[in-house]
């Protein structure tokens, strides 16, 4: 049985049960497989979880990135299309998601570390790192000292953003989520693009300086 | 088009961006006092110019219904300062678009498919913005294609936007809060209506098949296999906006020839449908060298209940004007007096309104009609003018009119401005359209 068939049969419990299996040992008996079986594919529920994440998002970025269109985007549309796409996945599985939801949205802006999201975190940083780089080439995004790095954290967050809004939208084909996700990425960009951060740091020192 | 790079969505965004304007307005009030107390000889057009900018400049960001909004004062142009009108007329044209992702996103999610699988060709970036859309081209089949899409979310904010816009459409139009919550309502159903896509299209087949017949009117055939509720594919119209048409300096017999077919085009609605395309702005009509008109959009109809038709153009007949007692009734009926004014109320707002009505009927009255007689139009606007500023009307507490007239005046002013605009000369014969129908 391989990871994939794991992941499955795994959201399938929950969602007929609404809770995590007992114990690895009652989960493998009922898909039928031995429990060394059951390690070779995954240490814990938790690594399924997490792994359920980063699937997530590799099966969002495999179907854009084989896109002709997409290749032509520039980054902001890049960005744009990542999460239009992402929030389809992740409809499929909008229930087991939904199951949770509390742990999913109880964290603060400023501590983006759902656990279950670690690894899908780590794959987002360096999708987006990429699309930085690209953007630094096209102009697209300005770099500068010290706040690039921030960056990538940046839009982690606005990709938590997103998904507590999805979770919580109640618009017909959640419509609003897709206004909001145009309006965050717009707004992101004209923040690293123009002048505005620059003009506000310069305030900023100026005003320590001063003093 | 540069794009727009945000949408201020949430209340509190929204109404910041209309303090500051107020605060704006203000300040262009103060530095026009100054000024004047400087050179006393200054025109007031000036501040109306400043403020208009600046309104516009609000509206326009916040897109949607407050862009609705401003094109509906634009429609009325007596009502409002010319600076004001102009500057609104040109939110009849364009607003910043969305970006193509979304373009994209929103086919796959409507109709399961990506532009690309559907159409030979589509072009990712907008032609041109609708008010709560947009619309790009795109090919199939070797024809030319306009497909309106509409913004995401854009009925939630409906009623978010009418409430913050009230306060400035009662300070630009003079209007008392009584009367705006009648008008409003009526607006605020009109617009819910018109994010509804899939009503659109039934009505745009319905009436552009009904009204197929009448000469030198084009309308494109509509696709429902390419459409969903937020998705319209029609024909691409080829023509001119009004402006650009007659930067061409079309002759006057083709420019009365789309007076004609703009005017048969309403009449019959009016007369025979009884309901009617009551958005007429520059923005959904093209025309072009050869006479004809191309006529889309047809998000926003008003049906016209049967008493208020009735008591509405029975105002037009000579012998029943005549006739005091029923005069009055017929006003009553239209709310333009109620049952308790006094005799002086009366007599007053009567007088007011039927030398308005009077005035804007003019051409119905008539065998044929020049509307490029411009003195017919500085008479109604320096009479419209010479109403809203009167004291006993800004101060009525009573609203004064259906609140079904305010589409059948806006569609009648929009249609008289269209042909003003054209000065074009017609045959507005009662009978006009009796002959064309056959009947």
């Amino acid at each position: 049985m391989d990871k994939q068939q794991i992941r499955d049969a795994y959201e399938l419990y929950w969602l007929e049960n609404g809770t995590r299996p007992i114990s690895v040992f009652t989960f493998c008996k009922k898909l039928d497989i031995s429990e060394p079986d059951f390690y070779n594919e995954y240490s814990s529920f938790e690594a399924i979880e997490k792994d359920i994440w980063l699937y997530y998002f590799n099966k969002t970025v495999d179907q854009i990135q084989n896109d002709e269109t997409y290749k032509r985007y520039t980054v902001r549309e890049k960005l744009l299309t990542f999460y239009f796409v992402w929030v389809q996945t992740l409809k499929e599985h909008r229930s087991y998601i939904l199951l949770h939801k509390k742990s999913l949205i109880n964290y603060g802006v400023m501590q983006p570390k759902p656990d279950v999201l670690e690894n899908f975190r780590k794959a987002f940083y360096e999708y987006v790192r990429n699309l930085i780089k690209e953007g630094y080439s096209t102009h697209e995004i300005k770099e500068r000292k010290y706040i690039s790095d921030k960056y990538v954290h940046g839009f982690w967050v606005q990709a938590l953003f997103v998904l507590r809004y999805w979770l919580t939208d109640t618009s017909e084909k959640f419509e609003m989520t897709d206004a909001a996700i145009e309006k965050a990425v717009n707004l992101s960009f004209k923040l690293i693009i123009e002048n505005t951060l620059d003009s506000l740091v310069d305030f900023g020192k100026f005003l320590f300086t001063k003093k | 088009m540069k794009e727009q790079s945000k949408i201020p969505t949430s209340k509190i965004e929204r109404a910041g961006r209309f303090v500051s304007t107020g605060f704006k307005v203000g300040t262009n009030y103060l530095k026009h006092y100054t000024r004047k107390l400087v050179d006393p000889e200054i025109d007031k057009e000036d501040l109306h110019q400043e403020n208009a900018e600046d309104i516009y400049e609000t509206l326009s960001n916040l897109k949607g219904s407050a862009l609705k909004v401003a094109q509906m004062l634009s429609m009325d142009r007596g009502m409002l300062p010319k600076a004001y009108s102009e500057r609104f007329a040109m939110s009849q044209y364009s607003a910043p678009p969305l970006s193509g992702p979304l373009v994209i996103n929103t086919f796959i999610k409507t109709l399961g498919k990506t532009p690309a699988q559907l159409f030979d060709k589509f072009e990712i970036s907008a032609a041109n913005a609708a008010s709560i859309g947009q619309v790009h081209h795109a090919w199939k089949d070797g024809k030319k294609l306009a497909i309106k899409i509409q913004y995401p979310g854009v009925a939630n904010s409906v009623r978010t936007d009418l409430r913050i816009v009230k306060p400035f459409a009662m300070r630009l139009v003079g209007m008392s809060k009584v009367d705006m919550d009648k008008y409003f309502d009526e607006i605020e159903t009109r617009l819910l209506e018109e994010t509804d896509y899939t009503l659109e299209f039934r009505r745009s087949v319905e009436v552009s098949d009904l009204c197929a017949y009448i000469p030198n009117l084009v309308f494109p055939k509509y696709y429902p296999e390419l459409s969903s509720e937020k998705i319209i594919t029609m024909d691409w119209l080829e023509g001119k906006h009004l402006k650009e048409f007659l930067e061409d300096r079309p002759s006057q017999e083709v420019r009365n020839k789309i007076g004609q077919a703009l005017w048969d085009f309403y009449q019959f609605q009016v007369h025979q449908l009884k309901k009617v395309h009551a958005d007429p702005h520059p923005g959904n009509f093209l025309m072009r060298n050869d006479g004809t008109v191309g006529v889309f959009d047809f998000g926003c109809i008003k049906e016209i209940p049967e008493d208020f038709y009735v008591n509405y153009f029975k105002l037009t007949e000579p012998e029943i004007l005549k006739n005091d007692e029923e005069r009055k009734q017929i006003y009553l009926n239209l709310e333009m007096i109620h049952p308790g004014d006094t005799p002086k109320e009366v007599a007053f707002f009567s007088q007011l309104f039927q030398k308005m009505i009077d005035l804007t009927t003019l051409p119905f009255t008539k065998k044929t009609f020049d509307f490029g007689n411009d003195a017919y139009f500085e008479e109604i606007y320096s009479y419209m003018e010479y109403i809203s500023n009167l004291k006993e009307i800004r101060d009525s507490k009573n609203a004064r009119g259906s609140r079904h007239s305010l589409y059948i005046n806006r569609t009648y002013f929009g249609l008289y401005s269209l042909l003003n605009d054209l000065k074009a000369n017609i045959i507005t014969d009662k009978n006009r359209i009796l002959d064309l129908t056959g009947g």
